[in-house]
């Protein structure tokens, strides 16, 4: 495709990217407490009983923190009793997630394209999973995993029709992201770097999916690894992309194989502790 | 309202204040401002300040006019929207392109002005000299740490959250047989033992909850490894807080397998018996302890003791004999039932405990086991026929601890060798009572020794040279409060076997040298020259010499008023010892008589080259004279002469006895006929009226 000269050309004449841009911000209004642990961008300093206070007043959102901690995922087994304790053991990056989860209507599935979530958790499974070789933190790519289809779903809020026909349609990853890019002028990864870098994640969150598209990029290779490993357990009719290919050679296919597994294991219980 | 026009009084700035400020961007040296205006459907920049010259590397000629999307190349087409928005201010963090083609991160704050056209754009490099370097140092130092943790002998686990681990190391992977992938996450927990896993969690929770004193602690776990086998490890958790993350923690494992081993081993070698692997007397204490429950009546105590075990080690040598005990072991545990204890006792003793038992049980038990030993042994070419005597005991509510059941199949057990070896003996009621009867006696001794009412009588000896009382015999007596009088034959031998001797061979010592002292200041020269005290086989020992000084001492007596008797049987337990501790006596200044000569198996020999003064004539030899049978006495009178020992004779019941006595040499008396035993205060009186007569 020839990419379009300027903006404007780009965007499908039904869709406005700043309405949606602005869109983000009118989200904050409707759920304070989850918009202001998001806004704790500081998190070196954010402490775990003062992010707990704040998580205290969303009970919604507190118990799901709760939940989550005590989720086969963590090990825990039903030891975390107190909030602060369970922010400790999600960790803050855990909870800032969850609070954009809540704060984007993440948690609403009626209004999400049709296994979406199944696709995340095994996104993040894939990505926490996959982590140690990247030299990356699994929490950090977990949070990735969970967030990278935010664009997904503020594209599906914005357009509810147009991307639910353009999501049947092609299951692949490129072909979504080209489509996504044909019709509203950027892609929804892209669309969520923008989200996060606006909410001031790290760096660490945004730049993979900035270059997830450059197969060249090696800080985009775990969230392209990711994704393809998330197809393979989601889309029964996925061509198989060479796994050594989308992770600039850190992966080999024999690699692969536990991680199916464990990402299969996991991704129910990290679903239903994120949702449900 | 008021509020809306003061706000935007606030915003419009007069123009000297927007000189002012304007001035001061285009010369910052620490912020680098651009301007970017759309100029048909290009975005180009209009304007940039000394720093954004500078940072770029374009002439300020050049950069005017440049398309912002050479500048920012990564945004693709359509992208700068997502930048150059009209309604609000955006921010990114972007590689900005220089003149020469090389890539600055930045971060790019973009403001709209408010007509919609125009932008303000304003770069800060993310990464000054200062910066790279400390990242670099942070880096160096992570990577040191993960190297260290690498190859750390140490098995290591690192959690960044809950008990999710974020890296293991090799010696984890070896220790568990699992590769890296396969633990990371909460796959660990599955090479924790289920039955240890809660522990674990516990502690790790413990620990994740909490800093300071508290953020260490540390659980003992079995790891199974690939293979199936299992590892006994101590995993020791520390907390670990990571800024901006949460709370982790460091586990490093101690592999304690061998040690337990180790540790179980020596615990086994505490418990069991060397030789035949049998549990020990310890263990045999415990298992009968814990099982015991005073009256349930469920457990029952075989004992069993070899008979004539010591032929076998004396005749065909200690191998043999160990030997024969470890084959015993062994048909003693395959003759007993599945649960039932074998321990061994002592050196050839055995006890089988049993639960769940009657009576009958227990006996056809020991029936079996007697029978299995009886069979014959093929020892160095010799075959043996062991046997044993068994003692039965089953619990009874009279049984009120645990070590009064193997006590009394102990009793049990002698009571059938004493029945003739080779028997099986229930330990009944009467025996039992005779036992418990037999144990409130010591007890009661002790008490008697303890508070000095073991009292002393004293029985006269006359020389025959001219009929003078010259000495007494000391003679202990124990009046019980409730038994009455007991007799030195059942309370002497009591105390041997109790360990009560040396208090009551004390007591008499002490005592007679009191009483001497007493005379001597009651009588003066009519007092007894001689006292003659009784010392057990076990007083022969090194300390008599100085009990015996110390009495003397303690009552200002001369060594020559005490005669210490020794039975012959005393002397010959052992000879070499009872030699020199008679001579130690002897130089002393003490005399020393040989008792009941004649009814013991003395070497003559030998009684020429102990220090003995004197010997008792054993009144059995004495009785006899009543019949005309002087023979042996006549022998020891004889034999005593010509070794230049004097004699004394005991039991002379007659006057005729005494007669000839005197006839055949012997040199003192001492009977009943002649003076019985008298109390102190009777002696003193008697003394002193014989010594009026001969006056």
């Amino acid at each position: 495709m020839t990419p379009p000269a300027a903006p404007s050309l780009a965007l499908a004449p039904t869709f406005d990217l700043e309405r949606v841009l602005a869109s983000i911000d009118r989200m904050s209004a409707q759920r304070p407490v989850a918009a202001h642990i998001v806004a704790q961008t500081n998190s070196e300093q954010a402490s775990a009983r003062e992010l707990s206070r704040i998580l205290a007043a969303d009970v919604a959102l507190a118990s799901r923190v709760m939940k989550l901690a005590n989720s086969a995922f963590y090990g825990m087994r039903g030891r975390v009793t107190s909030l602060q304790f369970a922010v400790t053991v999600v960790g803050f990056a855990t909870v800032r997630t969850m609070a954009t989860v809540a704060l984007t209507d993440l948690d609403d599935e009626s209004r999400l394209p049709e296994d979406f979530w199944e696709v995340s958790t095994s996104l993040a499974l894939a990505a926490s999973t996959l982590a140690p070789r990247f030299a990356e933190r699994p929490q950090d790519a977990l949070c990735l995993g969970l967030l990278a289809q935010l664009g997904v779903a503020l594209l599906h809020h914005n357009d509810p029709v147009g991307y639910a026909e353009l999501w049947a349609e092609d299951r692949s990853f490129a072909g979504r992201r080209s489509g996504e890019v044909q019709r509203y002028g950027i892609s929804a990864l892209r669309l969520t770097s923008v989200a996060l870098e606006q909410w001031s994640f790290p760096p660490g969150m945004v730049v993979p999916l900035k270059q997830v598209d450059d197969p060249g990029s090696f800080q985009g290779a775990l969230l392209r690894a990711a994704f393809e490993i998330a197809a393979r357990l989601t889309d029964d009719g996925h061509q198989e992309i060479p796994i050594e290919a989308v992770s600039c050679g850190q992966l080999r296919e024999r690699d692969v194989v536990g991680v199916l597994d464990q990402v299969r294991l996991d991704a129910e219980e990290l679903r239903a502790a994120m949702l449900d | 309202m008021a509020a809306r026009s003061r706000m935007t009084n606030e915003h419009q700035a007069s123009p000297e204040i927007v000189a002012a400020v304007f001035h001061a961007a285009s010369i910052s040296d620490t912020m680098a401002i651009l301007t970017v205006e759309a100029v048909g459907r290009t975005l180009r920049v209009s304007w940039s300040n000394d720093k954004a010259v500078q940072l770029l590397g374009y002439a300020r000629d050049d950069l005017r006019a440049l398309p912002v999307d050479q500048l920012l190349p990564s945004l693709a087409a359509g992208e700068l929207k997502l930048l150059l928005r009209r309604e609000r201010s955006a921010r990114m963090t972007l590689p900005v392109r220089t003149a020469t083609g090389a890539s600055v991160e930045c971060v790019v704050a973009a403001a709209p002005a408010p007509a919609g056209r125009l932008w303000t754009l304003r770069l800060f490099s993310t990464a000054t000299e200062t910066e790279r370097a400390l990242r670099a140092t942070a880096d160096a130092h992570e990577r040191r740490f993960a190297t260290l943790t690498e190859r750390s002998p140490v098995p290591t686990l690192l959690s960044e959250q809950g008990m999710r681990l974020a890296h293991v190391n090799d010696a984890f992977c070896a220790l568990v047989g699992l590769q890296a992938e396969e633990l990371l996450g909460t796959g660990w927990m599955t090479t924790v033992h289920p039955d240890d896993l809660d522990a674990v969690i516990e502690e790790a929770a413990a620990v994740l909850g909490g800093g300071g004193e508290v953020g260490e602690g540390e659980a003992t776990a079995r790891l199974v490894r690939a293979d199936g086998t299992e590892r006994t490890t101590v995993i020791r958790f520390s907390h670990l807080f990571t800024p901006g993350v949460g709370a982790g923690f460091v586990g490093t494992i101690e592999d304690i397998t061998e040690r337990m081993a180790f540790e179980a081993r020596l615990a086994h070698q505490a418990n069991h018996d060397p030789l035949t692997g049998l549990p020990n007397r310890t263990l045999l204490a415990q298992h009968v302890a814990e099982r015991f429950r005073p009256g349930d009546g469920q457990l029952a105590c075989i004992f069993l003791d070899l008979d004539n075990f010591k032929v076998v080690n004396d005749s065909l040598g200690h191998a043999a004999g160990d030997q024969l005990l470890v084959e015993l072991a062994r048909r003693l545990r395959t003759t007993v039932r599945p649960g039932d204890l074998v321990a061994r006792f002592g050196g050839d003793e055995f006890v089988v405990v049993c639960q769940a038992v009657v009576e009958a049980d227990a006996v056809a038990l020991a029936e079996r086991i007697a029978e299995a030993l009886r069979r014959p042994v093929s020892l160095g070419g010799v075959e043996v026929r062991p046997a044993a005597s068994v003692g039965v005991t089953v619990q009874t509510a009279e049984h009120t601890a645990a070590e009064e059941l193997i006590r009394d199949c102990d009793i049990a057990m002698y009571q059938a060798k004493a029945a003739g070896k080779g028997r099986i003996t229930v330990l009944d009621s009467d025996a039992r009572a005779q036992a418990r009867d037999k144990l409130r006696l010591v007890a009661e001794l002790r008490e008697a020794i303890d508070r000095r009412e073991i009292t002393l009588m004293y029985q006269p000896i006359f020389s025959t040279e001219d009929g003078t009382a010259v000495a007494v015999e000391s003679l202990a007596r124990w009046q019980h409060p409730v038994r009455g009088a007991i007799t030195p034959s059942t309370f002497v031998p009591l105390a041997e076997e109790s360990g009560l001797v040396s208090g009551l061979g004390l007591l008499v010592l002490d005592e007679t040298c009191r009483q001497l002292a007493e005379w001597d200041q009651e009588l003066g020269m009519a007092a007894p020259a001689r006292a003659n005290v009784n010392v057990s086989a076990l007083q022969l020992d090194a300390n008599l010499r100085g009990h015996v000084e110390s009495a003397l001492r303690r009552h200002g007596l001369h060594p020559c008023r005490l005669s210490i008797e020794i039975t012959e049987s005393a002397l010959m337990k052992d000879p070499a010892t009872a030699r020199r501790v008679l001579l130690e006596l002897r130089d002393l200044g003490v005399q020393v008589s040989i008792d009941d000569f004649g009814t013991g198996y003395s070497s003559l020999a030998y009684l020429r080259h102990l220090p003995v003064d004197c010997l008792k004539v054993d009144r059995s030899f004495v009785a006899e004279l009543a019949d005309g049978h002087s023979e042996i006495t006549s022998a020891v009178i004889a034999l005593a002469s010509s070794l230049g020992l004097c004699t004394v004779a005991e039991g002379v019941e007659t006057l005729e006895q005494a007669a000839e006595l005197a006839r055949l040499g012997a040199t003192y008396l001492q009977g009943f006929s002649l003076a019985a035993p008298l109390t102190g205060d009777d002696a003193a009186a008697w003394f002193a009226a014989q010594h009026a007569m001969e006056a």
